[in-house]
């Protein structure tokens, strides 16, 4: 009976959802003031009659109901309590009203905080919201509703949570990832009720800005988490494979990037407002887009989904229907906007704009090496393959001119610059970052490659220029104290990102040059030695868990002689669905991680070991949490509050 | 990627009972081989390549690979030998041909049409205002005056 | 006019790729073809999977045309398949058997016995029926990696001359034969 009552409270929020569809729309096109006054209340609706629902899947988990087809995939009765709530998300149906809960509560909060946006926009956002509501919820109920039926005949025992997604890790990842995806979608329908109205003016792009910027920085922290999750969890220390389904999610990142530097300019200086809504549309689309190919299963991904050829079809049609209407309705408004603002070449204005285009090139090389293989095939050319060589060789071209112009482009004013003090300023960075890059890796490393030495020096670019910045904005005030009052929250904002991504290219640049590791057969007694450290392997011991059992291989980790640590690196057999894994043991530190997986049992009592030794491996996530956090920032700025006076001139960006 | 030698160099040092799975005539083959392991793609299972892949014919491209290396051949006599073998799909490098050659172009076309389309509308827009010298120098005073005023 | 035809861009592109999406819906991403089609047999000198003293090399397959159908005993689809190729051997299609061993690694050549296996292939000929002319042995799957063979089943057209036509992965069954092999055999008969 319960599940029926989550099916139930689903077609109860649908019917919510085409209700806040249709009356606010139909509302703001005839000027109906009543309509549209009613699409907060039907927004806050359906996004308690969704909970309710999710809150019922998290029960019937719980409590072991293996009649439902769900629970009975994807859950057994020996998983820890916090596994099984995470288990409603670790299968298809699940997540899928996951990204239901986010959908409906974002819809809910923009109902609550936008009562200073005049009703005709609100409404027609609203409006669009839920239209995508709908269109999920449809789904859902359609093809992939958790709260099916296995009677009569059920199983007594469940078939287990995939091991792989049992870790922390998969606690947060999902659920900040689909934050971050339908964040996107709130951006797209500011956007879509702009044109709506057609008044693309610097309006939208405010009340826009903060929405993106939250959201952006929810995806950013998803795609953290799942790299570090992939690291610890897959057992080979790996952390990036341009797999199809992580370039899923680094898409809309990269068009998100873009999007909030644009929404700055639209916002602050009036131009590039076609640019913008463009942006905020294709962000949306590339999630949309991601969605259909984890889902669908076109494309040969290591991530495992099930997959189901109505679903995929069903999710293109929806695909069609809001990226094709949306661009449809671009196509149609876009020849009325008229950008007035001017500016000289030498402005922030062009420097954000040659940011785009990075932006989108690194967008649209992930997209071709996604979808082309596919393409190639289904045009009869045969089978190619594009992966980790291509990627890293075109984002290694990429990142040079990116990076150079990430470093100076905050000291550029908007409109006009006058170069040669700027230049001049310019050439002692260059010159500190080239000695202090030098003086870093030479004193570190035996020998440097150029490519490193280069992407290294990039990174100390950006953080002196950025610091050089931020001296100089400080400067010229009376005081220190009066001087960092004066910053925006966005340019705090924009201080995080940046060094953000000073950390992740250092720590991707510095690991991927510098980690070494070796496959070696060890008996107890035996030690092994990579870089400054000693590995001894102690033996093997027994190890059982709630679910599980296995071995932990015990290694001594010496340096000098001296006892750094004890690794336990476990290999663990689910007793349920008889599949092994390997728990990687990983002692972390802020300049190097080493990373010990334990292998097969050879003759005796020898064991196979991969011992890693993985140096700033650590940067690159820390970077990414420098990065998210700069889009939390926002959140405290009061500029962006309800009742906040608008805009204050002051703002640097 | 000569960083390599240094790492050989010092498992050399240590030969106690510990064996290295893949033993190699020099450092320079160890580091091919390793490329060789994270550029080709295991064919039979999802997407992985021979290095981390545990299925059966990940284990005999590897072995192959291996043999080759220690024959003396290079990465890209490897890469052919597999391509030969198992077509272009099993290397994560796409080859160059009509079809694929959109991969590079396509970015290169939008960076320049990017620049040109900044230019163009900077131009435009920047063409009725011109900035002198004495407007900056009433900027200037401006922004004194405002600060001195704050204080 | 020209900005509308501008702003039309966007959209344009998308229609393009809902096609092709649309299309990988109903292809599968991973069928593989192996990087010999169109050219001859790798030559080889393989044992008899049935009688070490025989030793077949690939000029001893020339001369007609022939599947080589790479299977295993370990293999659940390929022991699906057998009673299929079983009818296509009685309609006269000639198939030569190419046995792809799982347990075997030259490491452990110890742990391996080759008359279990023999026997185990019997039985399980015997129950299914037969398809095969012979198996050609390749215990250290050098000739099915230079066929690019990446497990089983798999299975291959070669003409007389010896060049390899077709290359199929996964089962074959009536739908597969009909849409890919028969049209090739007979444009090979006429």
């Amino acid at each position: 009976m319960i599940p029926e009552i989550g099916y139930f409270a689903l077609v109860l929020a649908m019917a919510l959802s085409l209700l806040l569809c249709i009356f606010p729309l139909w509302g703001a096109h005839t000027g109906n003031l009543r309509l549209m006054r009613a699409a907060p209340s039907l927004a806050v609706g359906q996004c308690i009659f969704v909970l309710f629902s999710f809150a019922i899947l998290i029960y019937i988990t719980l409590t072991d109901d293996f009649t439902v087809a769900y629970v009975a995939h994807h859950s057994s009765s020996t998983l820890p309590w916090y596994y099984k709530v995470t288990s409603t998300w670790g299968g298809h149906e699940g997540a899928i009203l996951l990204w239901l809960v986010m959908q409906s509560s974002w819809t809910a909060l923009v109902a609550l905080m936008s009562k200073s946006i005049p009703w005709i926009l609100r409404a027609r956002v609203l409006g669009v919201l839920g239209f995508l509501g709908v269109g999920f919820m449809l789904y859902t109920l359609w093809m992939s509703s958790p709260f099916e039926r296995l009677l009569p005949y059920y199983p007594v025992e469940g078939r287990d949570l995939n091991p792989l997604l049992q870790d922390p890790g998969m606690i947060i990842h999902p659920p900040l990832l689909y934050m971050g995806y339908v964040g996107l979608s709130v951006s797209f329908s500011f956007a879509i009720a702009a044109l709506l109205t057609g008044k693309l003016d610097n309006t939208w792009a405010k009340w826009s800005r903060p929405w993106t910027m939250v959201a952006w920085g929810f995806l950013t922290l998803g795609i953290t988490i799942g790299s570090w999750w992939a690291y610890s969890e897959l057992g080979w220390g790996g952390w990036w494979f341009w797999d199809p389904v992580e370039n899923a999610s680094l898409m809309p990142w990269l068009v998100a990037t873009a999007l909030l530097h644009s929404l700055a300019v639209t916002e602050k200086r009036g131009v590039f407002k076609s640019w913008t809504v463009l942006l905020a549309i294709t962000a949306f689309s590339l999630c949309l887009l991601g969605t259909f190919i984890v889902r669908s299963g076109i494309i040969v991904s290591v991530h495992a989904f099930a997959t189901d050829p109505d679903r995929g079809l069903y999710i293109l049609l929806f695909l069609a229907v809001v990226v094709g209407g949306s661009l449809a309705l671009y196509a149609a408004r876009v020849s009325q906007v008229k950008s007035e603002g001017r500016y000289q070449f030498f402005s922030r204005e062009v420097a954000l704009w040659v940011n785009n285009i990075f932006l989108v090139v690194a967008t649209l090389v992930v997209f071709l090496g996604t979808l082309l293989p596919m393409i190639h095939k289904e045009l009869g050319l045969g089978s190619i393959s594009i992966g980790v060589p291509f990627f890293n060789q075109m984002f290694a071209i990429l990142v040079v001119p990116f990076a150079l112009l990430l470093g100076v482009a905050p000291m550029l004013r908007w409109k006009q610059n006058k170069l040669p003090p700027l230049l001049r300023k310019w050439l002692v960075i260059a010159g500190a970052t080239l000695v202090i890059t030098a003086a870093w890796l030479f004193g570190s490393f035996d020998t440097v490659a150029p490519l490193t030495f280069v992407a290294t020096a990039l990174a100390v670019w950006i953080v002196l220029s950025t610091t050089v910045d931020f001296a100089q904005k400080i400067s010229t005030q009376k005081s220190l104290s009066e001087g960092l009052k004066r910053l925006g929250l966005s340019y705090w904002a924009m201080v995080s990102g940046h060094i953000g991504i000073a950390f992740v290219i250092a720590g991707v640049t510095l690991t991927s040059a510098y980690s070494v590791e070796r496959s070696v057969r060890m008996q107890p007694g035996d030690t092994a030695t990579l870089n400054e450290y000693v590995y001894r392997f102690e033996g093997v011991k027994e190890i059982v868990g709630p679910n599980y059992s296995g071995h932990a291989g015990v290694v001594t980790v010496l340096k000098n002689n001296e006892k750094v640590t004890e690794l336990l690196a476990e290999k663990r057999l689910y007793t349920i669905g008889m599949q092994f894994m390997t728990e990687a043991a990983i002692d972390d530190g802020f300049f190097r991680d080493l990373y010990l997986a334990l292998g097969e049992q050879l003759d005796g009592k020898a064991w196979s070991l991969r011992i890693y030794h993985k140096p700033y491996v650590r940067w690159m996530w820390l970077g990414g949490i420098l990065i998210a956090f700069a889009g939390f920032i926002v959140l405290a700025d009061k500029r962006y509050r309800r009742n906040a006076t608008p805009t204050n001139k002051q703002e640097v960006l | 990627m000569r960083f390599m030698i240094v790492f050989f160099l010092m498992i050399c040092g240590s030969a106690f009972a510990t064996q290295d799975k893949y033993e190699f005539a020099n450092a320079e083959r160890e580091s091919t081989f390793r490329e060789l392991t994270h550029e080709l793609r295991c064919p039979k299972c999802q997407n992985q390549n021979i290095a981390d892949s545990d299925a059966l014919v990940a284990k005999d491209l590897r072995d192959k690979v291996l043999a080759l290396v220690n024959e003396g051949k290079s990465k890209d006599e490897v890469i052919d030998y597999m391509i030969d073998r198992y077509g272009y799909f099993v290397h994560y490098q796409p080859p160059v041909t009509p079809a694929t050659i959109i991969l590079w172009v396509l970015p290169i076309f939008i960076v320049v049409a990017g620049f040109g389309f900044i230019v163009f509308r900077q131009k435009k827009a920047s063409g009725k205002q011109a900035w002198s010298e004495q407007d900056e120098q009433l900027l200037n005073k401006l922004i004194k005056q405002y600060q001195r005023r704050e204080q | 006019m020209n900005r509308k035809l501008l702003g039309l861009v966007p959209f344009l592109i998308f229609i393009l790729l809902c096609v092709f999406l649309y299309q990988g819906l109903f292809g599968n991403p991973r069928e593989l073809q192996t990087g010999r089609l169109g050219q001859n047999m790798p030559s080889f000198t393989l044992p008899d999977l049935m009688d070490d003293s025989k030793q077949w090399q690939d000029s001893d397959l020339l001369g007609e045309v022939y599947l080589l159908n790479v299977w295993g005993t370990w293999c659940p689809t390929c022991i699906a398949e057998l009673s299929y190729l079983t009818e296509l051997r009685e309609q006269g299609v000639r198939i030569i058997g190419l046995y792809y061993e799982q347990a075997y690694d030259p490491d452990f050549g110890d742990q391996f016995d080759i008359n279990k296996l023999r026997a185990e292939v019997s039985s399980m000929l015997a129950r299914t029926g037969n398809p095969y002319q012979f198996n050609i042995l390749d215990l250290e799957r050098t000739l099915a990696l230079d066929l690019g063979v990446s497990g089983a089943p798999e299975t291959f057209l070669v003409d007389k001359q010896g060049k390899i036509l077709l290359h199929h992965t996964g089962d074959i069954n009536q739908r597969v034969w009909r849409a890919k092999f028969a049209p090739k055999l007979m444009e090979l008969t006429q």
